[in-house]
């Protein structure tokens, strides 16, 4: 019987011997393989950075935004002013004196505002929010401290800034006591807010500043309504019911009747967590078709080829079963053959996806990671494909006449 | 009385070719005894190459019985089949039939890959198998960078390495000029001497006479059977060939 390592060595030798018709022959594998890992790579990465961005605002989080809209993506559409003017700080007020699940609660004005100090400017995310956005928001203080709660009451002007404002405005001057203009009103710098680095949309979260709710209502905007509200629980199981509390305390804050629409959308950070894996789900699933595609054509490329190798290759069957290979031996070369064939084609397909990977972390702000359930899924479909397709061609080779095989010219 | 290595009794095989069905042999009755050395010769058609293939286990008859060393042959499978060729037969053939990727030594090497259980010193046999046909320091050669008579001796080799209990060449010196052909005869004829009982088809009645026995075979059945007293000595022949070298001068000088 012939040994693993002889088949290994005969099936690379006759891979090198067509070294150009091997080559096109992976290619079908390169891409499928290639295209399942750096999708299942980049799905995962942007799944996993959608967790960070949502889980970086902390956790067990309800949020709220003006509008009935209840599509899914709605409350992520968190930059844009709402035009439905519904939420107030009273609401606010109102969570928190009746809710008995909610732990905090906090405000949100959110939008983009230039920011200066004397010769230079930022465009910045501005939060406006309360005292408790330094928990809810989990915003986390380097030095100096947040804005306090006779701050917001006292609609005082004063400001933390993310690293970025601190480090385009500052540069290595400390920022703390300084006064900024923010819309070109006076802020005085009370802290500065530690990194949280860039969300899901590439968007730079330390390029932003936190201001009072009330500041920012009656000296930058001049409005009286919230673009959110949000809150949280202690823990994760009460999420539903603090939803339904809040969804009651805000129906008759805003004076709804039974059978009138909430003129609001409430959504827990769970559920857009789930709208959003649905979203990369459904694109792995069409990538992940695609590349089933292309494992196919590849895999029926690869029969091709042994096909055609088995039958310029009879008469070396015919000497190789004169000489007494058994229909087994010749069987397990051309099925070695074209796993290594194919099974090559699949590591070749890994480092394809692992460059794409690298350059994708390296130039955009999506980050993949490839993990090893997706190299153990390549190597262990490209092992398949081989097995799956070159059966036939094998079984072809094997079932030759010996005496036919060694007259064939 | 020495030992019958092959009793051929009845052997009777008939292919079909689309619908015609072709008698290829009508009834061979044969015995060879161990250490003989035995041609095969007979006008294409005459179904020699058919017993060739019976005799070499590649097929088996349609009827009658084949024993190999008392191996019933008749009764094998593919598998059994396989395993004798690899253990108790050397095919050697006209066109030699390496396999052309591989090095003289890897060709030798081939049967030992299929070989059941293991050989020692398998690399020393291999070695010394190469250098007993004369082929020491080609062991690396492709075939391609091998004479017409290298590439045979490498086929010779190949088919000793598993110590087989016989010797099918078939037409050996087909593709050979009259000096190489005489010189793989020689080869066979000092195997023979060590006690390899080699059975070889030819058309030539040249190569025949170098064995001690020749059949005659037409129509699929054995027609005359001689017993050559005196059997043509490769090597006197070879002393008295004029070498190629000498030819080369001969023809200079005049």
């Amino acid at each position: 019987m012939s040994s693993f390592n002889e088949n290994i060595k005969i099936a690379f030798q006759s891979l090198f011997l067509n070294k150009l018709r091997s080559a096109l022959t992976m290619l079908g594998i390169i891409i499928g393989v290639g295209a399942v890992v750096a999708v299942m790579s980049i799905g995962s990465g942007a799944q996993d950075s959608v967790i960070a961005s949502i889980q970086g605002i902390g956790s067990n989080l309800i949020i709220v935004i003006p509008g009935s809209s209840q599509e899914d993506m709605g409350a992520l559409n968190q930059f844009s002013t709402a035009d439905k003017e519904s939420l107030k700080l009273e609401d606010v007020e109102a969570i928190k004196k009746y809710s008995r699940y909610v732990q905090g609660v906090i405000p949100v004005i959110l939008s983009a505002a230039p920011v200066t100090y004397f010769d230079k400017g930022i465009n910045a995310s501005v939060y406006a929010s309360s005292e408790d956005a330094e928990q809810v928001y989990n915003f986390e203080i380097e030095r100096g401290k947040f804005f306090s709660k006779s701050d917001v009451a006292n609609s005082a002007n004063v400001a933390c800034v993310g690293p970025t404002v601190a480090e385009k405005l500052f540069g290595d001057e400390e920022p703390l006591g300084k006064t900024i203009k923010v819309m070109g009103k006076n802020f005085k710098i009370v802290g500065t807010i530690k990194s949280k680095g860039t969300n899901m949309f590439g968007q730079d979260q330390d390029n932003a500043i936190a201001v009072p709710i009330t500041t920012a209502m009656t000296k930058l905007y001049g409005q009286k309504y919230l673009s959110m509200i949000i809150a949280d629980t202690e823990n994760e199981k009460d999420i539903d019911i603090a939803t339904e509390e809040m969804t009651r305390i805000l129906r008759k804050q805003h004076a709804l009747k039974s059978g009138d629409k909430n003129d609001f959308s409430i959504q827990s950070q769970t559920e857009i967590l789930e709208a959003l894996s649905t979203v990369t789900n459904i694109f792995t699933i069409t990538i992940g078709s695609i590349a089933a595609i292309s494992l196919l054509v590849g895999g029926i490329g690869i029969m091709n080829i042994m096909l055609v190798s088995v039958t310029e290759r009879t008469r070396e069957i015919g000497i190789r079963k004169a000489i007494g290979a058994k229909n087994r031996d010749v069987l397990i070369q051309f099925l070695t053959e074209s796993v290594v064939l194919s099974l090559s084609g699949g590591i070749m397909g890994i480092i394809f996806a692992a460059v794409i990977a690298f350059i994708l972390n390296r130039y955009s702000p999506i980050s993949s990671t490839i993990s090893p359930f997706s190299i153990l899924l390549a190597v262990s479909f490209s092992t398949f494909v081989g097995l799956f397709f070159g059966i036939y061609p094998a079984m072809r080779a094997a079932k030759l006449n010996p005496i036919e095989a060694l007259r064939f010219e | 009385m020495v030992k019958n290595l092959i009793r051929i009794e009845e052997i009777t095989k008939t292919y079909k070719i689309g619908k015609i069905q072709v008698k290829a042999l009508r009834g061979v009755n044969l015995n060879i005894g161990e250490g003989e050395f035995v041609s095969v010769m007979g006008p294409s058609g005459s179904g020699k190459s058919t017993l060739m293939n019976l005799i070499g286990c590649l097929d088996i008859p349609t009827s009658g019985k084949y024993y190999l060393e008392d191996i019933d042959v008749s009764k094998l499978n593919d598998n059994q089949l396989a395993v004798i060729r690899n253990h108790k037969v050397g095919f050697v053939f006209q066109t030699f039939n390496l396999l052309p990727r591989l090095s003289t030594f890897q060709n030798v090497e081939l049967p030992t890959v299929y070989f059941l259980g293991k050989i020692i010193n398998k690399n020393k046999k291999i070695y010394d198998c190469i250098e007993s046909v004369g082929l020491k320091g080609k062991e690396k050669n492709k075939p391609n960078e091998l004479s017409g008579g290298e590439r045979q001796r490498v086929a010779i080799a190949r088919a000793l390495i598993n110590e087989p209990t016989i010797i099918l060449a078939d037409e050996p010196t087909g593709n050979l000029d009259s000096r190489t052909g005489e010189e793989i005869m020689a080869i066979f004829q000092q195997l023979n001497k060590e006690g390899k009982t080699i059975i070889l088809v030819t058309h030539e009645l040249d190569i025949a006479h170098h064995t001690e026995r020749i059949i005659y075979l037409r129509d699929g059945l054995i027609i005359k059977e001689e017993r050559i007293n005196k059997p043509v000595d490769a090597r006197d022949m070879l002393a008295k060939m004029p070498k190629i070298e000498d030819k080369i001068n001969s023809e200079v000088s005049k």
